[in-house]
């Protein structure tokens, strides 16, 4: 009998070796498998094909045959799904954390764990059927394009930023909340003079997260506007380039070695800014980690 | 828990508390208006004579057939299939990092696992049609984009989900034994498996049951390396066709077709298991308060 | 007026023989002349011209599209051209419905295209469909019946058809493909098509599918063959865009843009563009048979 446990216990160890392993090679064998594929066309034609750098970054000249349009077209939607969720996610993450009663909370937050939970396909269908009914009512005008997938992109990020934003809250000391209370402050006192201020770091952490899942995500804009070629985008409406459509587009469809070359520098150039989004939300929650030690800081998906 | 705060004080704050419901109410009223649109769109096909076209196995629009049984069904197997591989490797790098290995690799490792969710989908998808596909097509038999390829991708994917949530299960076990279990003499591998791992129970299921939620929602790995053909798979190496795939590749079709209004179908299918996926989340932690 | 719409409704049978075809060409040609305002050819034309034009649909377009769209912004950074795909299917409803301005198409539009949305089509090239295989493929010719029989799932190893003893992997179009539906219809013979065939999105797509697959077989726009696909003869004919001229090589299409009324503006100038010399030799550099004026 000891004996049979012993060895289920050498087995477990043996496994958990094996799935250990299993990780950073992966990893490895990914990125190394995509520098060694990306380096042949890793420089400025990269991103601006035969346009000078220059001009192509003064926007003087337009750019073909590079990924800068690309570039250009996910920092747009960033830019613009960040201003449509950072405030209406921060917000519903406040009221969750200090306004909302018990009843109300659990209520909330299946809604928000449902939100968290619909594919992101389902999102872009979501949009695409948003703007048939705007063309079928009062806006027969309405077109898929870089605002439309924003949209979606901010519906994507919203739980991620919820989710911060409340539990960042929530593992703040209550003295903090008796304190302000005790000077006599009201509750928005005391959210917005005490409680988002020591929160900032960790509600940063959140929003840089919900950045990076908008960076990445392929599914919702291949349903609401995302093109092959398009140049720099130009308006809210238009139809624009982005990182991941273009990685996706050339993968399947690539002409040329330098074509496929130019899918995996695109790839190594979306790895690094998912990356770096990454490393900044670690430090901003490493450092809350630091601010309120002792606390068991939750842990981010 | 939150103390209250002084009633006199709370007609000056009715400003901004308004503000924070209404931006609460908006961010739910999205999964509504998601839902809504879907079902209002689907409304055609579900409500008229279509629905038995709709759940039948053939999908031929030349031939007037829309049949998205063979899409459910893809659905179920990839994602299941890609958790029958995920999950036991997930529950082996939480072994790991909880005592089975040694404590300098735990760091590491888990450093990388949280690196891997932040990895783009699509990048996982370009290196897989170029690193796995040939490997697949060399060493068996068929063109390589297969059931197999899309479900061990798949379940690479998912692999950090399911690490971070039993990951957290596991914390919190272990933060309640560690001290009892070191006082009796465990070894760190007899602490997992008498203590954390039963005792975790109700963890390893939420961690099962989002898993298989985020395998199925997925698009591009299933539309990059599965190949895509609408019917039912006989074989790991055979290539198949997700519901989610099946929305990307279908959505620009002619927009007045039986085609067209299946595709909301599809999606309201997968609302709907999104929606299983969260109550079945619901009922595992229900258990354990009741 | 509905002089395309003629074309389209005949086009199955017309299209039968390319001596025909040119007839048909020519009358294309003489339509979109006659339809078209704008009377430069070159990029002349676009001076002082801004806006946006937004083109999806058709794959076997893109090359095209994509070069025309390049030259033009280069000489004229005011006007943005956007080029998306999606197939011809996704062409025509996308330009029904308002969403895009040209929609590309490789088949004919059917009289219930034209009658639900008022569409005008301008044929800009000849086409052919091919089957397709990978280049180190033995087998060098096919007849139509094997053809048919491969891809109805009766032969499945390439030894059946004189290649080597390896199982064939079959790759195919979506449905909203025009390439599909030419290559269905006109080699077919509207056969049926195994469920089990892979199915990509678009005509490079289905190139770099193939050219990756040593067991695979697909079709492709006669534009997209080059190096690293190789397309057997069919009945000792070989695909070629000069065999399709002369009518030896039976399997063609015209390609096609369409417009939701008569195009106007940046539309107009772009139509005659590509149907302008400089759009003529893009079109031949692009591997198609332009249908020039």
């Amino acid at each position: 009998m000891v004996k049979r446990g012993q060895g289920a216990e050498s087995a477990l160890i043996g496994f958990s070796w094996l799935a250990a392993l299993f990780v950073p090679t992966v990893l490895c064998a990914m990125v190394g498998f995509l520098v060694v594929r990306a380096w042949p066309s890793w420089g400025a034609p990269l991103f601006f094909g035969d346009t000078p750098a220059l001009a192509a970054l003064t926007g003087r000249a337009p750019v073909f045959d590079g990924i800068w349009p690309a570039c250009v077209g996910t920092l747009s939607l960033i830019g613009l799904a960040s201003l449509i969720a950072i405030p209406l996610g921060v917000a519903t993450g406040v009221f969750l954390a200090e306004y909302a009663g018990r009843r109300t909370r659990m209520a909330f937050s299946l809604a928000v764990d449902l939100l968290a939970g619909v594919p992101s396909i389902v999102v872009g269908l979501f949009g695409f059927a948003l703007i048939l009914l705007l063309r079928r009512t009062f806006a027969p005008d309405a077109n898929t394009g870089l605002l439309l997938s924003a949209l979606c992109l901010a519906v994507l990020a919203l739980p991620y930023l919820i989710n911060a934003t409340r539990l960042t809250l929530e593992t703040l000391p209550a003295g903090l909340r008796l304190a302000g209370f005790g000077l006599g402050l009201t509750r928005w006192q005391v959210v917005s003079r005490l409680l988002l201020p020591a929160s900032l770091r960790g509600v940063s952490g959140g929003v840089v997260l919900a950045v990076a899942r908008a960076a990445e995500d392929t599914a919702a804009i291949l349903l609401t506007g995302v093109v092959a070629n398009a140049g720099m985008p130009g308006s809210l409406t238009g139809k624009y380039e982005a990182l991941p459509f273009h990685i996706y587009y050339l993968a399947a469809e690539y002409q040329t070695p330098a074509e496929l070359a130019q899918a995996f520098g695109s790839a190594l150039v979306l790895l690094c800014l998912t990356g770096t989004l990454f490393v900044v939300a670690r430090v901003f929650q490493r450092r809350l980690h630091r601010t309120w030690s002792g606390m068991e800081v939750a842990a981010w998906r | 828990m939150r103390p209250k705060e002084p009633c006199d004080r709370r007609g000056a704050d009715r400003l901004p508390s308004a503000l924070l419901c209404g931006a609460a109410c908006v961010s739910a009223a999205l999964v509504f208006s998601i839902f809504a649109f879907l079902a209002a769109f689907s409304w055609p096909v579900l409500s008229g004579g279509q629905l038995g076209s709709l759940l039948s196995w053939h999908w031929r629009p030349l031939a007037g057939e829309f049949g998205i049984l063979p899409m459910v069904v893809g659905s179920l197997c990839l994602a299941g299939s890609a958790m029958a591989v995920a999950y036991p490797l997930a529950l082996g790098v939480c072994c790991f990092v909880h005592g089975c290995g040694p404590a300098w690799a735990a760091r590491p490792l888990f450093v990388s696992i949280r690196f891997m969710t932040s990895v783009p989908t699509v990048v996982y998808g370009l290196v897989s049609v170029f690193l796995l596909v040939p490997v697949i097509r060399g060493a068996f038999s068929g063109s390589g984009f297969s059931w197999l390829a899309a479900a061990l991708v798949l379940a690479v994917l998912v692999l950090p989900t399911v690490v971070l949530i039993i990951d957290t299960q596991f914390q919190a076990v272990r933060a309640e034994v560690r001290v009892a279990a070191a006082a009796v003499g465990l070894a760190p591998s007899q602490e997992m498996r008498h203590l954390v791992l039963p005792l975790s129970r109700r963890g390893l299921a939420i961690a099962a049951v989002l898993g298989f939620g985020r395998a199925l929602g997925d698009t591009l790995i299933p539309l990059m390396l599965a190949g895509n053909a609408p019917r039912v798979p006989g074989s790991l190496l055979d290539s198949l066709r997700t519901l989610t795939a099946h929305i990307a590749l279908v959505v620009a079709t002619d927009s007045h077709s039986a085609a067209y209004n299946s595709l909301f179908a599809c999606g309201l299918i997968l609302f709907l298991a999104t929606l299983c996926v969260n109550l079945g989340v619901l009922s595992v932690r229900g258990r354990r308060l009741g | 007026m509905n002089g395309m719409n003629w074309m389209g409704r005949e086009s199955a049978a017309a299209l039968r023989t390319v001596s025909r075809m040119g007839r048909l060409a020519a009358s294309a040609a003489c339509i979109a002349l006659y339809c078209s305002a704008a009377t430069g050819a070159g990029l002349d034309a676009f001076a002082g011209k801004k806006g946006t034009l937004d083109i999806a649909g058709g794959t076997a377009h893109i090359p095209v599209m994509k070069e025309a769209a390049k030259r033009i912004m280069q000489a004229n950074p005011e006007i943005r051209i956007t080029v998306g795909a999606g197939g011809s299917g996704v062409g025509v409803q996308k330009v029904g419905e308002g969403l895009i301005h040209i929609g590309n198409t490789g088949r004919p539009l059917s009289d219930e295209e034209i009658a639900k949305y008022g569409l005008k089509s301008f044929a800009f090239a000849i086409d052919g469909v091919a089957a397709a295989v990978h280049p180190k493929n033995p087998v060098s010719n096919l007849t139509p019946a094997q053809v048919q029989d491969i891809f109805a799932g009766k032969i499945t190893n390439w030894k059946t058809v004189g290649g080597a003893d390896a199982a064939i992997h079959l790759y195919t179009r979506d449905e909203a493909s025009g390439t599909r539906e030419v290559f269905w219809e006109k080699l077919l013979k509207k056969g049926s098509i195994v469920e089990a065939a892979n199915v990509v999105a678009s005509n490079g797509a289905m190139k770099s599918a193939v050219s990756g697959d040593p067991g695979a077989i697909g079709y492709v726009s006669i534009g997209h063959i080059d190096e690293t696909i190789k397309a057997p003869t069919l009945d000792g004919v070989a695909p070629t865009q000069d065999n399709a001229r002369s009518g030896k090589y039976p399997i063609v299409r015209n390609l096609y843009m369409n417009t939701k009324g008569a195009p106007q503006g940046l539309t107009a100038a772009f139509i005659d563009y590509i149907m302008g010399p400089e759009g003529v030799k893009i079109t031949a550099d692009a591997g198609y048979l332009p249908l020039s004026r």
